[in-house]
C-alpha cells in the first residue's frame, strides 16, 4: 500500500502560508506531475484561487480543475485527517496548513501512527519584516520558536519589506539555531512545487528554468563512477546552501540513489540501470554553476 | 433561591410553570381564578430546591455509557447502575477480561473509559496489560482526561506505529518500543482509523441524548448544557426530536463551537440556529476554546509556568483570531464562553473581551470565562469591571487537587486554583461545574468540592478565604449557572411564573450542612410540570 506523503506548512498568522499553498495547488498540474493534492486549510476566507481553476465548492470544500481538493479544519484537525482519509481515489499528497499557534511537530504524529501516511515534511514560514515582533510575542515565543525547531524547510517570507541588515541577521540567526536545514527566500509564496513538496521521497526536482527564474542555483550532470564517500563528503561541505539534490548514480559498491533534501544525505540501493544523473539545487550563496561543474566534475574541492 | 421567600411549605405547579409558592393559604388563593388545585403530597417529607443546571457539562456523557466504564471512582450510569471504581491496574485489567468472556461478538473493538492513571503511581498501563484482554480484536481504554489513551497490539499493528518517528505524544519505553500509551489526538485519531468506530462524534442520537438526560437527572438537574458542539447543518432537527418529546426529562442549552467557520458564518448559523429555540432546547451561546487542560500539561500559564517544569502549554486558537471571534459574535449580540485553563489564557481573553467591548460597547454582554481555574484576584477584578462571569472547574479540586499541588502548580498556586471565594469577594457572578464526562456530573458533588476544597488525597486547598458557604454554593448551581445562561428570568429559583423545574431532596441541604452534602440522596425531579423519579431511592 503506497504512503501519502503530507507536508506540513507552519508559520505565524500572516506570514504566508495561504500564499505559499495557494502557488503550489495552482502549478499541481501535469505538467509537474499531476499529483492530486488535498490542502487541509485553516482560514478557507483566505484562500486567493483564481476561479476558472475551480471546478466545484460545496460545504467546506473546493475542487480544483486539477484534481486538487482543498478542505477546511475548522477546530477539529482530527475530523478532517478523518475525511480525507476517506476520500477515493486517496489523495497524492496532503498538505497542511496549521494554525498559526499549531506545534507542526504535534500534527506531524499523526503520520506516524496511520499506515497510510508518512511525514513528508515540516516547512515553516518566518516573516522577515515581522521577525522581531514574533520572536519576543510575550504569549507566543515559545511556540514561534518550537515551529522554527521543527522545520525541515525554512523559508523567509516578505524579504522585500525588511531591510539587508535584517534579513542578513535573521538569515544568521536561523542558521545559527538549524544549522542543517536548508532555507530560502520567498515572495508571494511563489516557489516551484517541486522545490516544496517531496523534500522526503522520490519526486522529480525542479526544471532548470523554474529554478534559475526564482534565483537559485542549479546544476546537472552525469557524475558515475565517483565514489559515493567521496560525493557525500562534498555534499557535506556543500549542505548549508543546499535545498534539494539527487542523483541515480552507480560506482564501485553498485547502485544507488542518493538525496539531500531537507538537511539530510540519505542513500538507497538501486537495483535497475543507474543512468549516472545528477541534480543539485541551492540557494544564491552556493557555488555558481561553473564552480560546482569543477567541484563534481574535476573533482575541485567544494 | 428566592430572596423574598426563602423558604416555603407549599408549591402550586400549572401548565408547566410555578403558579405559586408559599403556605398552604397562599396557595388557595390562587383556586378562584385557577380552579381547584389537586394536594400532592408525595413529597410531603422531602425537600424542594429549584432544578439544579449544569453549566458546563457535554453531551458525550450520553455515548460513553454505550463503552465499559472502568474508572476509579464509583459512577451511575444512565440506568441507575452503579459501576464501581477499580483501585488498580490489575483490577481494571481483570475487569475487562470479565466484559472480554462475557462479550458474543469477541472480534470487535473493546472499548472502555474513565481511567485514570494519575492514582496509580507504581507503573503505567501498557500493551501488554491490555494484550492479556484479548490479542485478536482492538482494545481501547480511553482516560478520564480524554486526552490520553492505551491500545494494545492489534491497534498498533493494524495502525502501522512508526518507530522512526520521535514524536512526543507516542509514549515508549527505554528501548524505544511504542508502550500502548498515546497522547493528544493522535491517540484517538489512530483509534478511529484502527477500528472504524468514531469515538467522538458529537452524537446527537436520540439515544445518546436520553442517556445524558438520565445521568444528569438521577443527580437532581433540570437543565444542562452541551457546552461544544459543532452543530452540523440539520443536527439540530434531529436533537429536537429527542429533547422536545414530553417525556424527554431535562432541557439542554447547546453551545455552538465558535471556530468551525468563518465569524461572519458562525454569526449567520447562530442567528439561524436562534430562531428555532423552543422551550427544552436552546442554542443560546458560542464556546471558543483558548487553551489547553492543566493536568494534561497544554493550559498556557504566566511565568513561573508549571511546577514541575513543563514547558508551557498550547494556543488553541491564535489570541489574534480569538479576538476576531470575539469581536464578530458581541457585534451580533451573541453570547460567547471562552474556555481559559491556565492563567496566561485567561489574561488574554480579558484582554480579548476589552477589545471587542471597546469596538462594540455591549452592557449585559455576560461573556463568561468556563473553567477559569488559575484566575488571580487581579483577574476576578477585571472581570467584574468588564462584566464577565465565571463558571469555575470546582470538581478539579477533589479529583486533581493532589497533583496540583505536588506536580503542576505547586502548593502556593494550587492554593488559589478554582477560587470561588475569590470570585464572589470581588462581585464576579459565579456558577461552578463538573465539566461531564471529565468528571461525574453531580451538581451536588460540585457544591461540595467548592465548599469543601477536598482533595481525593484528603489536602485541603487554600486557606478557607477560597471557600464558599453551602448557600453559596447552592446559589451557584442554580441561580449562578442559569444567570452564566442568560436564563435566570425563567429558571434558577422556585417563584411564581418561573418554570416548574424542582430537584426532589431526601434532606435539606442546608441542614446536612458542609460535610454531607455530596451524600444527599435525590428522590427525582420535575421538569416543565413533569415528575421523573429514580427507581428505588429512600431518604
Amino acid at each position: 500500500m503506497p504512503q501519502i506523503p503530507l507536508t506540513i506548512i507552519s508559520g505565524f498568522l500572516g506570514t504566508g502560508k495561504t500564499s505559499l499553498l495557494t502557488h503550489l495547488l495552482t502549478q499541481a498540474g501535469p505538467e509537474n506531475g499531476g499529483r492530486r493534492i488535498t490542502a487541509m486549510v485553516n482560514d478557507f476566507g483566505a484562500l486567493n484561487i483564481d476561479a476558472e481553476l475551480i471546478a466545484a465548492k460545496h460545504g467546506n470544500q473546493i475542487s480544483l480543475a486539477n484534481g486538487c481538493v482543498c478542505c477546511s479544519i475548522g477546530d477539529d484537525l482530527m475530523r478532517s485527517f478523518m475525511e480525507v482519509m476517506q476520500q477515493t481515489p486517496l489523495p497524492d499528497h496532503i498538505i497542511i496548513e496549521a494554525s498559526g499557534v499549531a506545534e507542526p511537530s504535534r500534527i506531524a504524529g499523526f503520520a506516524a501512527v496511520d499506515r497510510q501516511l508518512r511525514l513528508d515534511s515540516i516547512v515553516t514560514l518566518v516573516d522577515a519584516s515581522a521577525h522581531n515582533v514574533h520572536s519576543k510575542d510575550p504569549y507566543l515565543a515559545d511556540n514561534y520558536a518550537k515551529q522554527i525547531e521543527a522545520a525541515h524547510l525554512l523559508l523567509i517570507s516578505k524579504p522585500d519589506l525588511a531591510d539587508a541588515a535584517t534579513l542578513e541577521n535573521l538569515e544568521k540567526e536561523l542558521a545559527t539555531q538549524k544549522p542543517d536545514v536548508p532555507m530560502a527566500q520567498v515572495t508571494h509564496g511563489a516557489l516551484p512545487i517541486n522545490l516544496v513538496l517531496g523534500l522526503n521521497g522520490d519526486y522529480e526536482i525542479p526544471q532548470p528554468q523554474e529554478i534559475i527564474d526564482h534565483g537559485f542555483v542549479q546544476w546537472a550532470g552525469h557524475l558515475n563512477d565517483m565514489p559515493r564517500a567521496a560525493l557525500i563528503a562534498k555534499l557535506e561541505k556543500l549542505r548549508p546552501h543546499v535545498l534539494r539534490a539527487k542523483g541515480v548514480l552507480q560506482d564501485g559498491e553498485g547502485g544507488y540513489v542518493l538525496h539531500l533534501a531537507g538537511g539530510l544525505i540519505t542513500t538507497a540501493p538501486y537495483a535497475g540501470e543507474a543512468s549516472g544523473h545528477f541534480v543539485i539545487i541551492g540557494k544564491p550563496q552556493m557555488p555558481d554553476a561553473a564552480a560546482l561543474e569543477r567541484i563534481f566534475r574535476q573533482n575541485e574541492a567544494a | 433561591m428566592n430572596p423574598h421567600l426563602p423558604h416555603a411549605t407549599h408549591i402550586a405547579v400549572h401548565d408547566g410553570h410555578i403558579l405559586g409558592v408559599g403556605t398552604a393559604d397562599d396557595i388557595d388563593g390562587w383556586q378562584e381564578a385557577w380552579g381547584p388545585l389537586t394536594l400532592n403530597t408525595d413529597f410531603a417529607e422531602r425537600s424542594l430546591l429549584p432544578g439544579f443546571i449544569e453549566g458546563h457539562s457535554h453531551m458525550m456523557e450520553g455515548m460513553f455509557w454505550d463503552y465499559h466504564y472502568v474508572g476509579y471512582y464509583d459512577r451511575e450510569g444512565p440506568d441507575g447502575t452503579v459501576w464501581p471504581g477499580l483501585k488498580s491496574i490489575d483490577e481494571v485489567v481483570g475487569k475487562l477480561k470479565e466484559i472480554q468472556a462475557a462479550r458474543k461478538d469477541k472480534d470487535t473493538p473493546l472499548i472502555a473509559w474513565g481511567f485514570d492513571p494519575i492514582y496509580f503511581t507504581d507503573r503505567r498501563m501498557n500493551a501488554a496489560d491490555l494484550d492479556s484482554v484479548a490479542t485478536n480484536c482492538s482494545v481501547i481504554v480511553l482516560h478520564a482526561s480524554l486526552h490520553i489513551l492505551n491500545a494494545n497490539n492489534f491497534v498498533m499493528e493494524a495502525a502501522d506505529v512508526k518507530s522512526s518517528d520521535n514524536s512526543e505524544f507516542i509514549r515508549r519505553d527505554e528501548s524505544g518500543q511504542a508502550t500502548g500509551e498515546f497522547l493528544g489526538q493522535l491517540g484517538y485519531y489512530m483509534a478511529m482509523r484502527t477500528t472504524g468506530i468514531n469515538l467522538l462524534a458529537i452524537a446527537s442520537s436520540p439515544e445518546t441524548l436520553v442517556n445524558f438526560a438520565n445521568v444528569a437527572r438521577q443527580t437532581g438537574v433540570t437543565t444542562a448544557t452541551d457546552l461544544v458542539n459543532p452543530i452540523p447543518a440539520g443536527s439540530e432537527h434531529a436533537m429536537r426530536e429527542a429533547v422536545d418529546a414530553e417525556d424527554f426529562p431535562m432541557r439542554l442549552v447547546v453551545a455552538f463551537q465558535g471556530n468551525t467557520m468563518e465569524p461572519t458564518e458562525g454569526v449567520a448559523r447562530m442567528q439561524e440556529l436562534q430562531a428555532s429555540n423552543s422551550d427544552k432546547l436552546r442554542f443560546s451561546l458560542v464556546k471558543m476554546v483558548a487553551d489547553g487542560s492543566i493536568q494534561g500539561f497544554s493550559a498556557r500559564l504566566k511565568w513561573p509556568h508549571y511546577y514541575n517544569g513543563a514547558p508551557n502549554g498550547l494556543w488553541y486558537i491564535e489570541p489574534e483570531r480569538l479576538g476576531d471571534y470575539l469581536k464578530a459574535f458581541t457585534e451580533a449580540g451573541i453570547q460567547v464562553h471562552v474556555h481559559t485553563n491556565g492563567d496566561e489564557c485567561t489574561e488574554v481573553a480579558l484582554d480579548k473581551i476589552e477589545e471587542a467591548l471597546r469596538a462594540h460597547p455591549w452592557p449585559d454582554h455576560r461573556h463568561t470565562l468556563q473553567h477559569c481555574q488559575m484566575a488571580t484576584r487581579a483577574h476576578f477584578k477585571r472581570m467584574k469591571a468588564l462584566g464577565v462571569g465565571v463558571n469555575l472547574f470546582s470538581n478539579h479540586l477533589y479529583y486533581w487537587g493532589d497533583a496540583h499541588i505536588n506536580i503542576t502548580m505547586g502548593p502556593e498556586r494550587a492554593a488559589r486554583l478554582d477560587d470561588a471565594g475569590g470570585a464572589l469577594a470581588e462581585g464576579v457572578p459565579l456558577a461552578i461545574h463538573s465539566d461531564a464526562p471529565v468528571t461525574a456530573l453531580a451538581p451536588l458533588f460540585t457544591a461540595w468540592c467548592a465548599v469543601n476544597r477536598l482533595s481525593s488525597g484528603g489536602v485541603t486547598l487554600g486557606n478557607g478565604t477560597q471557600n464558599i458557604s453551602v448557600k453559596e454554593a447552592l446559589y451557584a448551581i442554580t441561580m449562578g449557572a442559569a444567570y452564566s445562561l442568560k436564563m435566570e428570568n425563567e429558571i434558577g429559583s422556585l417563584e411564581a411564573g418561573k418554570r416548574a423545574d424542582i430537584a426532589i431532596l431526601a434532606e435539606d441541604p442546608i441542614d446536612v450542612g458542609a460535610e454531607g452534602l455530596k451524600d444527599i440522596s435525590v428522590i427525582g425531579t420535575m421538569v416543565g410540570g413533569h415528575v421523573h423519579l429514580n427507581q428505588g431511592r429512600e431518604g
